[in-house]
């Protein structure tokens, strides 16, 4: 664990040393490609952490709740159509259409029917999550060894004990690994939604510091913060799989 | 010796009359090879607002100028980093643009005036009631956000009747729908472009009442605007430029008529709605002159108004400004033509 901490570093530091290198020798303005140091100079403005801080907050709630409603509908589904070929049959066309709508073309009109709210986001968030869950959960409840709930049976347990100490902790590498990626896509998707239509969350604040106040250093930082959350969520995932998964993940 | 046949005269002559006409065509303009590039950026989407850079274009007067003009479309922010760089010759830009982006050390400024007056403006409907900022109190007012010229427009007639954004219900909409949402009574007013939505209500029947802002700050409307870099390297070209648009611009207010047919050339599928698009053209043209340009000329900037400017922009509740900006450093007045 320290030694995979250190190499990420160290990766990290080459990366920074890198980005230093090309603005230094490509004689970049900060304008078109800040340096390290013009981006920390940003972090480090307590103004500027003030305003991170405050659209990071209304980002992160977007991505919760989206993840929450998610994920849900997603299991449910997922349970759905693991149970049923007839409801994978009928359902999996429509689901597979959804999700290969692009979000951008559908965010706008979202924020159109739902308004440019907390609610557009959530369900945005939740849209862009839905999908990767549902084929994680479907495959991870299809791939219990048979065997397993051969065994159960012949133990006499029921349908719900069956479900709560076989299928599901048999499939939850799988659900787990789905929720990975549910997790970062929920954050792209908040900064969709704060794209199609917001006040406030770190998508706007692209906005503002692209096109009202040309700062690109803001920018930068913004979309470092973005990566952070990101990161973040993943890693909290990564825990919950150690734990609750363990040497099988 | 025997005298030449008329026959073989005449055929001599023709030849003879083709080769002098075309001489002299090739005398009047430059040959290709001669004419300097500039690419032009323009707004987001093609549009009759753009009526003089296609009349000077369709009319040849770039050409007649030495030049050979490419146009892009582009969205305000975009434009000025590409003007900045020089990937992009000269372009349209927002004035309140310019002293944010000035601020940055973005190397831009503002060559030549094209919307003498703030073209943003808060619009609705007569039967609102609403006839000047102070009745926007307690309403409902629409906006694309709450950023951008609007959005600073919008602040300068809030802040004139001793009001803030907090005293009004802000509805946005993102997709610019603004206009339709004062039209069906969603909203009591909305910002918008003078020579857009307005324009658009009133063709559907309806009065509307426009506040403008440049009788409380002369903000810099949208105008020509260039790199540093690249006035240094194409100064000759870029104020030939501006005078063949300025000549564009004066022949379209004496007969808008002009405009709509270099737009129709350039932008066919305009013309399938030629009352509104004329309807545009008109309040176009009304934003290009007020008493500064009436006295010094079609695109003359006034300095004195762009100080007052910069003093609402750095002051403002968050100023989009980082840093003193000098009015020098934001304009130049070298492509322009002498005042009358």
């Amino acid at each position: 664990m320290r030694r995979d901490l250190i190499a990420i570093l160290a990766v990290g530091t080459l990366i920074l040393v890198a980005w230093q290198v090309v603005v230094v020798v490509g004689d970049y303005p900060p304008y078109l490609l800040p340096s390290p140091f013009d981006v920390f100079d940003r972090f480090s403005d307590p103004r500027v952490q003030a305003t991170l801080l405050s659209h990071l907050g209304t980002t992160l709630v977007e991505v919760l709740l989206g993840l929450a409603l998610g994920v849900s509908l997603a299991l449910l589904t997922g349970f759905v159509l693991a149970r049923s070929h007839l409801a994978e049959r009928l359902l999996s066309p429509y689901i597979v259409a959804a999700q290969a709508t692009p979000i951008l073309a559908l965010a706008p009109l979202i924020v159109l029917w739902f308004g440019s709210g907390l609610l557009s986001k959530v369900l945005i968030c939740a849209l862009i999550c839905y999908f990767p869950m549902v084929v994680a959960t479907t495959v991870g409840l299809r791939s219990i060894d048979p065997g397993l709930v051969e065994l159960g049976r012949s133990l006499r347990a029921t349908r719900r004990q069956l479900l709560t100490s076989i299928e599901i902790p048999a499939a939850l590498p799988t659900i787990l690994g789905g929720l990975k990626i549910a997790t970062t896509l929920a954050v792209v998707g908040a900064v969709v939604a704060e794209w199609a239509g917001g006040s406030s969350g770190l998508g706007v604040l692209i906005n503002l510091a692209r096109g009202s106040l040309f700062d690109i250093p803001l920018m930068f930082a913004t979309l470092i913060t973005i990566a952070a959350i990101g990161v973040a969520l993943y890693l909290v995932v990564v825990l919950l799989e150690r734990r609750l998964v363990g040497a099988r993940a | 010796m025997s005298r030449p046949r008329p026959r073989f005269l005449a055929a001599l002559a023709v030849p003879l009359a083709l080769t002098l006409t075309a001489s002299a065509a090739v005398a009047q303009s430059p040959a290709p090879a001669e004419l300097t590039q500039l690419t032009v950026g323009l707004g987001y989407i093609p549009s009759v607002q753009f009526a003089q850079f296609y009349l000077a274009h369709e009319a040849g007067y770039y050409r007649d100028a030495g030049l050979e003009v490419t146009f892009q479309n582009q969205i305000d922010p975009e434009l000025i980093t590409l003007v900045a760089q020089g990937a992009v010759d000269i372009g349209m830009g927002d004035g309140t643009s310019i002293v944010p982006a000035r601020s940055q050390d973005i190397p831009v400024r503002y060559a030549a005036t094209i919307y003498a007056r703030f073209p943003s403006v808060v619009f609705a409907k007569a039967s609102s009631g609403i006839t000047g900022p102070a009745d926007l109190a307690g309403r409902n007012l629409g906006t694309p956000g709450k950023y951008g010229s609007s959005w600073i427009m919008l602040q300068a007639l809030l802040g004139s009747a001793g009001l803030t954004a907090d005293d009004l219900t802000i509805t946005l909409y993102p997709d610019f729908g603004q206009g339709v949402a004062v039209l069906t009574d969603q909203v009591d007013a909305a910002t918008g472009f003078a020579n857009n939505e307005p324009v658009q209500v009133a063709l559907q029947g309806d009065e509307v009442t426009v506040l403008r802002v440049d009788d409380i700050v002369p903000l810099p409307g949208p105008g020509l605007i260039v790199g540093d870099a690249t006035l240094e390297t194409k100064r000759d070209a870029l104020r030939a430029f501006v005078g063949a648009t300025l000549r564009a611009m004066a022949e379209i207010t004496a007969d808008p008529q002009l405009g709509i047919d270099a737009t129709f050339a350039r932008v066919p599928e305009l013309a399938a709605d030629p009352a509104t698009q004329r309807a545009i053209l008109d309040a176009t043209i009304e934003g290009w002159s007020n008493e500064h340009t009436d006295t010094f000329g079609l695109g003359a900037i006034d300095a004195d108004a762009w100080a007052q400017a910069v003093t609402f922009l750095t002051q403002m509740p968050g100023s989009p400004v980082e840093g003193p900006v000098a009015v020098e450093d934001l304009i130049t007045t070298d492509l322009l033509p002498a005042a009358p």
